[in-house]
């Protein structure tokens, strides 16, 4: 028996000579978690890899054990919510969730009666009947929420679900995450707003340029986001002697001297102490002419996306 | 438990099953797409001309009947030279008659072979004749071609001008220079006379004193073998005593055209099938022709030349181009088909759905265009001469022709929907496709097996016409040859139909969702 989980192992995907997402290793248990990352930084890659929309170049992925290359299994226990705004000239929301659901194999009366269901919990019952092409933005990725999970999915893949929802139907859309999360079901949601899904979230990951920098759940992924060290360049008159004072800091966990002895490389898990620290030594008479920050990813990273925008 | 159910047992048929669902979804879109609206009007093309046709014919023998029909054995026993009114008394009120006088300016037959006499009187003293060419021929060349001039004194024996210097225009020919038309020869053909073609055009002679003349003979071009036409049309005689002040002496202008008038009447018999045409010239009966407003063996020659000439190798091919190609492109560039490929589907079974959907579509509209077309041609027939072919083969034509017409769907299909699939710029493509069908006629016979049209030759089930005297390139290119009988015709245009949609199953299988800039 396969554990009901979504694994990713060493999965790659290039766009030509663009990277798409590189060696991503995942392990999703059942629950809500939120893929976090800048635009483009590979979200939507990977649920499309995961659903087979698109094909990895390299390593392999199991949604409950279920290859992506295998629709026929995968798409009955899978419910993907795209972000392509698009739906069929012809469909009302009515006939467009209906159809769908044929594909399953449902009789009409099952379908429609599925349908009607699916559009009921998403509240879009009074629009059923109205061109999909005319919903506003907000109907319109609620009308494909419905689509994907008219089937009664166990896992449901959302690319940002709760964009273009206004704050009462985003805390609806929210506790039917939460119950869906407590049927068992896997809720795979993606976001770029941080803060927008950390405290629904049983897991978070974060992504950047195609790479997974931390996951777990979201406290983890605070400290490890604040844990990970970060490089500073300093340059001033007399670098050993700032490196001797400096090491004694808790939270240096690594320096190295630059070969003209007027600068150095210092690895801090705190920017505030660090600062603070290098304050005081300055009115220590040391002269400190520059700090720059050396690799800023991750904190920068996290600065972005708890800063919204 | 739908799971369980799908990869067991019953997999096939629920595969075919949700092939069949997916058909009918898509098959509203491959009947009633907005851009395909085209596709109807190639389809019943052919149903309208015979239509437009059908009803011209009926019209004209309505017109033709409103006298009264003709008996059939009357109308075949005039004979040639009858009068106007004979015929009319024995055949009643013609359908039609018509009539008219021509008058045509002809050259009048003169029997001078070629030479004129012109005579004055009385005589005058002169020492220079001089012959001035205004227009040298009736047929319009502008070469002036005079083969002797002879000038004639009171005794009317000696040709004055024979032998005397003779000047004149340059001549056209150097051999050919004035003293020709001096020298009492016209035998020797073309170089036996004189020719010029710079203006003024003219010819003198000096008699070396002044002498009395009275007559002169002028042998134009006809004279000496040439055409009547080359003769000198317009020229005018001079003399003179000195060479200096000449007066003119004869004139001949226009002479030799007449008027001719021909009266013509044309009356026209029907007796319900065959039109008769009987030309009368003068008041005699000078040629019959006959004319059929409706032939149904014509009619299905011509029909068998537009449904392979027009239906298959255009109508259905740019149809098939239409429906199929984009089935897959379209959706991609909509921005749709990601909700099929997350459907609960192989993507094989995805293809056939929509191919599926494609032929029922394009079947229904180019066999059914084929039906209506055939039914407009033989519409407007005379009904037993309908039911005698329609029980001598002509039911199993209509039969073939609509399965020609969805054949062919088949394969342009398959072939469209492939090529749609595989390429992202389908058009050069499908030209390619356009010109391997067409010039299919002249490939090496292992190559002809790989076009459509190949196929689709022998299932038609009348030969196209063609001209017995088409060059044989384009004998070729009409009518390939093709497999020997129909059963292996179609066996071999569904193994060609099933390669085409196996590579294209393939290419989706392999398909990703690409719709530019993604989050």
């Amino acid at each position: 028996m396969t554990a009901p989980a979504v694994v990713f192992d060493e999965v790659s995907k290039f766009y030509g000579d663009v990277l798409g997402v590189n060696r991503v290793t995942l392990n999703i248990p059942p629950g809500i978690t939120s893929l976090v990352g800048p635009n483009g930084s590979g979200k939507t890659t990977l649920m499309n890899l995961m659903t087979g929309l698109i094909h990895p170049d390299n390593g392999s992925i199991l949604t409950r054990g279920i290859p992506p290359g295998n629709p026929e299994a995968l798409m009955r226990i899978t419910g993907y919510a795209t972000q392509y705004d698009t739906a069929p000239r012809w469909a009302t929301g009515f006939t467009f969730i209906t159809t769908g659901l044929l594909l399953f194999g449902y009789g009409r009366a099952e379908a429609e009666a599925r349908a009607w269901k699916a559009l009921e919990r998403l509240s879009l019952t009074e629009a059923a009947n109205r061109k999909v092409a005319a919903y506003s933005k907000g109907m319109r990725q609620r009308v494909r929420l419905a689509q994907a999970i008219a089937h009664d999915p166990q896992v449901l893949v959302l690319d940002e679900p709760l964009n273009g929802l206004d704050p009462l139907v985003r805390a609806e859309t929210i506790a039917l995450f939460r119950t869906w999360a407590n049927e068992g079901k896997h809720v795979i949601i993606s976001s770029h707003v941080l803060q927008e899904v950390d405290l629904i979230s049983d897991q978070v990951v974060l992504i950047a340029n195609g790479m997974i920098i931390a996951e777990g759940t979201i406290r983890t992924v605070r400290e490890e986001i604040h844990e990970h060290p970060s490089q500073y360049l300093i340059r001033c008159s007399n670098a050993s002697s700032l490196a001797s004072r400096l090491f004694s800091e808790d939270h240096v966990t690594e320096i190295k001297l630059h070969e003209d002895r007027l600068g150095l490389l210092v690895m801090s898990r705190d920017r505030e102490q660090l600062a603070r620290a290098l304050g005081r030594l300055a009115v220590d008479g040391h002269r400190i002419d520059t700090v720059v920050p050396a690799d800023e990813n991750v904190d920068a990273l996290y600065e972005y996306l708890i800063g919204g925008e | 438990m739908a799971l369980r159910q799908a990869q067991g047992g019953g997999a096939l048929s629920g595969r075919a099953g949700q092939a069949w669902t997916i058909a009918k979804i898509e098959l509203r879109r491959a009947f009633f797409a907005k851009r395909g609206l085209w596709v109807y009007a190639l389809a019943l093309l052919p149903a309208g001309a015979f239509f437009v046709h059908g009803v011209d014919a009926t019209l004209r023998i309505e017109r033709l009947s409103r006298n009264g029909l003709t008996d059939a054995a009357l109308m075949s026993g005039v004979q040639k030279g009858e009068t106007v009114d004979a015929v009319k008394a024995r055949l009643g009120t013609p359908a039609r008659e018509w009539g008219g006088t021509d008058v045509r300016r002809v050259r009048k037959k003169s029997d001078n072979k070629g030479a004129t006499t012109h005579v004055i009187e009385p005589a005058v003293d002169a020492r220079f004749v001089r012959l001035n060419i205004n227009r040298p021929t009736y047929s319009g060349n502008g070469v002036a071609t005079i083969y002797e001039f002879e000038v004639y004194g009171a005794d009317g024996r000696q040709n004055l001008a024979l032998g005397r210097p003779a000047t004149g225009s340059p001549p056209c020919d150097p051999d050919r220079g004035p003293e020709k038309a001096v020298n009492g020869s016209v035998a020797a053909g073309t170089p036996d006379s004189w020719c010029a073609e710079d203006w003024p055009l003219f010819l003198q002679v000096d008699l070396g004193a002044a002498q009395s003349v009275t007559r002169f003979v002028v042998k134009h071009a006809s004279a000496g073998g040439e055409s009547e036409e080359s003769d000198t049309r317009d020229f005018n005689i001079q003399l003179s005593t000195n060479g200096k002040t000449f007066t003119t002496v004869a004139t001949s202008t226009g002479a030799g055209f007449t008027d001719e008038r021909i009266e013509y009447r044309t009356l026209v018999y029907f007796d319900g099938r065959r039109e008769a045409r009987l030309t009368f010239v003068d008041g005699k009966l000078n040629s019959q022709g006959s004319d059929h407003p409706l032939r149904l063996d014509e009619d299905r020659a011509i029909f068998a030349g537009i449904f392979q000439y027009f239906y298959l190798r255009l109508a259905i091919f740019f149809g098939c181009l239409g429906m199929f190609m984009f089935l897959f492109s379209g959706e991609m560039s909509n921005r749709t088909l990601h909700y099929w490929f997350l459907a609960p589907a192989r993507r094989e079974v995805l293809l056939a759905g929509k191919y599926a959907a494609g032929l029922v579509a394009s079947s229904v509209i180019f066999s059914g265009g084929a039906l209506l077309g055939f039914a407009a041609m033989i519409w407007p027939h005379d009904a037993v001469e309908v039911q005698a072919y329609w029980n001598t083969g002509g039911m199993s034509h209509a039969f073939w022709y609509a399965s020609a017409a969805a054949l062919g769907c088949l394969g342009y299909g398959s072939v469209f929907l492939a090529i749609g699939v595989y390429l992202k710029k389908p058009i050069i493509p499908a030209a390619i496709i356009l010109a391997w069908e067409g010039i299919n006629g002249i490939l090496p016979h292992a190559l002809q097996k790989l076009s459509v049209l190949y196929y689709l030759q022998s299932i038609c089930p009348v030969p196209a016409p063609l001209p017995d005297d088409a060059p044989t390139l384009i004998r070729l290119l009409a009518a390939p040859a093709a497999p020997a009988s129909r059963p292996l015709a179609i066996l071999g245009l569904l193994i060609l139909t099933a390669v085409v949609l196996w590579f294209a199953g393939r290419a989706v299988r392999r398909m990703e969702i690409s719709y530019g800039a993604e989050g």
